[in-house]
């Protein structure tokens, strides 16, 4: 199944690969672009649970019930529970669709391992993974790995990736952290630790795997940043330092 | 708390699971190199070549580069005519090593031979084996260049009296005619270099990658197997080539000689019989599992290793003598590399069981195993 799901995602590469004239980094954009789109509907959920889980924490009744039940935390949770179903909200609604992106990362890094084959046992692999009914890939292996100053299928060596990765994730963090009026707001909490967490272990990839990986994080965050602003939702006071947000 | 608990254990989940992807040193990660002569079998397994002794299995010596921890060895290592032997790394520094295992050094628990030279200047990983044609070492490498080292020069520090720029990676190990080194390349093309002048003496495409090496006829004919499932004739002079058979799928292995008749298989487990005097396909059979190793020609008959783990005995007209699976007590092997034979001994690495390297007879009982000490 997930060798299907690895052959699915070579296949397209490849295709686009060859429609553009064999250039695997605007391949890997092209491929993140309609990966952004086909999940397009489980962003807007992740941003719409997320909005629903930051207004619970201003509403009255919520505040209400973790005030009555703070030593009895059993009760505590059947409330929450009932709160939630009550207005119709899925709390796991804001961090599913982010963690359905992880199988999509490591398919998509096992693909460009596989379309690149550095070894034998790749390329061997390769040769399996493509539908000869749909690609004809005999003049295309081997992929022309290079991208600008980049070997897509190693680490890129001069950490500029990596600094870009880590950049436009905490970019991306920032813009989409609802404001929050609660100083007790466990989900604000949680948001402000991941908009540091996230770009380290994503910039933390990016210096280890194939920079060809590099490429899609780069790629997803900018699509992602454009996404909120064109929707409005981004909030651009959050990139300035909190002095300047209150003037502001 | 439990939708925190819940992100950050996925996050770390998708860490793993994408660090165990990486390859690193996980045996598994592409196949072994192997080579022997009367008394040893040259083991290249990822991070560690061994020399195994063929009397009874045991490792006589193992060879890692302390200095560069993620070098990795799959290449297959070639001995030279003073006891040398030379591995190159497929990652970390992508260094070329000379091994003297007449020099052993104790290195913790194991032997650990000396290294007589190195050469640090490669752009790519070491894939392909070397060629040693009159004391001079021909080793392509899969940034495009093949380099040629004098053998006898005593530099420790190895420089290459030429670096002949081919292009594309260089995966297959040449072969000579005497007078010329021929070349392939994943990048469609096949090189004659001249072995005195180390001029390049044509230089030609074909529509497809070539993974294996070429095989030179006894009518001085160049035959090689490609991606675009074609066998190749190449005029070894000109360069000029035309195909000759169509197979069934891929062709990866090296093909062999036996006379005028060539032995190669596909990646559908097709092992075909060609007969290169008037271009006929002789016969082809479909034992099973793909093939990725050469045939090997013992006593009268020939020896082939297919994927699905077994080892055949194949008679010149196509019927299978014996086979026998290659494996523990588990699994079956996977069996991508050429076996090797030393005496009356058929060697055979496998991937996937628990044993490195197997030793059979000549009717394809195990006589021993070889398992790496920790």
């Amino acid at each position: 199944m997930w060798d299907l799901f690895i052959s699915i995602f070579i296949n397209v590469l490849l295709w686009i690969y060859n429609a553009i004239g064999q250039n695997f980094g605007i391949a890997i954009i092209l491929f993140t672009i309609l990966i952004r789109i086909v999940t397009w509907p489980l962003n807007a959920q992740q941003m719409k649970g997320a909005k629903a889980m930051q207004d619970m924490q201003n509403d009255k009744e919520w505040q209400a019930i973790q005030k009555k039940y703070a030593k009895d935390k059993e009760k505590l949770a059947q409330e929450q529970m009932r709160v939630y179903r009550e207005k119709g909200i899925n709390p796991f609604g804001s961090c599913l669709p982010t963690l359905i992106q992880f199988p999509i990362i490591i398919a998509l890094y096992q693909s460009i391992i596989r379309a690149l084959a550095a070894t034998p046992l790749d390329l061997l692999k390769l040769s399996r993974s493509i539908n000869p009914a749909f690609l004809d890939v005999t003049d295309l292996i081997p992929l022309n790995s290079k991208f600008l100053w980049m070997n897509l299928g190693q680490p890129e060596p001069y950490y500029i990736l990596a600094i870009v990765v880590a950049a436009t994730t905490y970019i991306q963090s920032k813009l989409t952290l609802p404001p929050s009026t609660n100083p007790n707001d466990q989900s604000a909490a949680m948001g402000q630790s991941m908009t540091i967490t996230m770009p380290l272990m994503l910039g933390w990839f990016a210096l280890t795997f194939p920079s060809g990986l590099a490429v899609y994080f780069i790629t997803s965050n900018v699509l992602g940043i454009i996404q909120y602003a064109a929707q409005g939702k981004a909030n651009w006071s959050n990139l300035l330092p909190k002095s300047m947000r209150k003037e502001s | 708390m439990r939708k925190k608990l819940l992100l950050i254990s996925m996050v770390l989940l998708g860490a793993v699971l994408l660090s165990a992807c990486a390859g690193g040193a996980v045996r598994g990660t592409t196949w072994p190199g192997l080579t022997a002569d009367e008394n040893t079998a040259y083991l290249a397994d990822l991070s560690l070549v061994f020399g195994i002794n063929l009397k009874d299995g045991k490792e006589a010596w193992r060879f890692s580069d302390q200095q560069d921890k993620k070098a990795q060895f799959y290449a297959h290592p070639v001995l030279t005519p003073d006891g040398l032997v030379i591995v190159g790394s497929a990652s970390g520094k992508h260094i070329l090593y000379a091994l003297d295992p007449s020099d052993l050094l104790v290195n913790g628990n194991f032997k650990s031979p000396a290294v007589e030279w190195t050469f640090t200047g490669a752009g790519g990983p070491w894939v392909a084996s070397s060629l040693i044609v009159n004391d001079m070492l021909f080793a392509p490498n899969s940034d495009g260049n093949l380099y040629v080292f004098d053998l006898n020069d005593g530099q420790s520090q190895k420089q290459p009296v030429k670096v002949i720029e081919l292009g594309g990676r260089l995966w297959a190990q040449p072969v000579t005619d005497g007078e010329r080194v021929f070349v392939t390349s994943l990048d469609h093309s096949v090189s004659a270099v001249d072995v005195e002048s180390y001029s390049v003496v044509w230089h030609d495409d074909i529509s497809a990658a070539i993974p294996g090496s070429p095989a030179i006829g006894p009518d001085g004919n160049l035959y090689v197997g490609s991606l675009a499932s074609q066998l190749e004739q190449f005029n070894p002079e000109t360069g000029e080539h035309k195909p000759v058979l169509e197979a069934k799928d891929w062709i990866w292995s090296t093909p062999t000689f036996d006379g005028d008749t060539l032995y190669f298989g596909d990646l559908k487990g097709n092992f075909y019989s060609f007969n290169t005097t008037d271009a006929s396909l002789n016969w082809s059979v479909q034992p099973d599992g793909a093939i990725t190793a050469s045939a090997i020609l013992q006593n009268d008959h020939l020896l082939l290793a297919t994927e699905s783990g077994n080892i055949y005995a194949i008679d010149k007209d196509g019927s299978v003598l014996w086979f026998e699976q290659v494996r523990d007590a588990k699994v079956n092997g996977k069996i991508y590399t050429t076996p090797v034979t030393a005496g009356d001994l058929i060697l055979v690495a496998p991937l996937g069981t628990e044993f490195y390297l197997a030793a059979l007879d000549s009717n394809g009982r195990q006589v021993w195993t070889f398992v790496p000490g920790k």
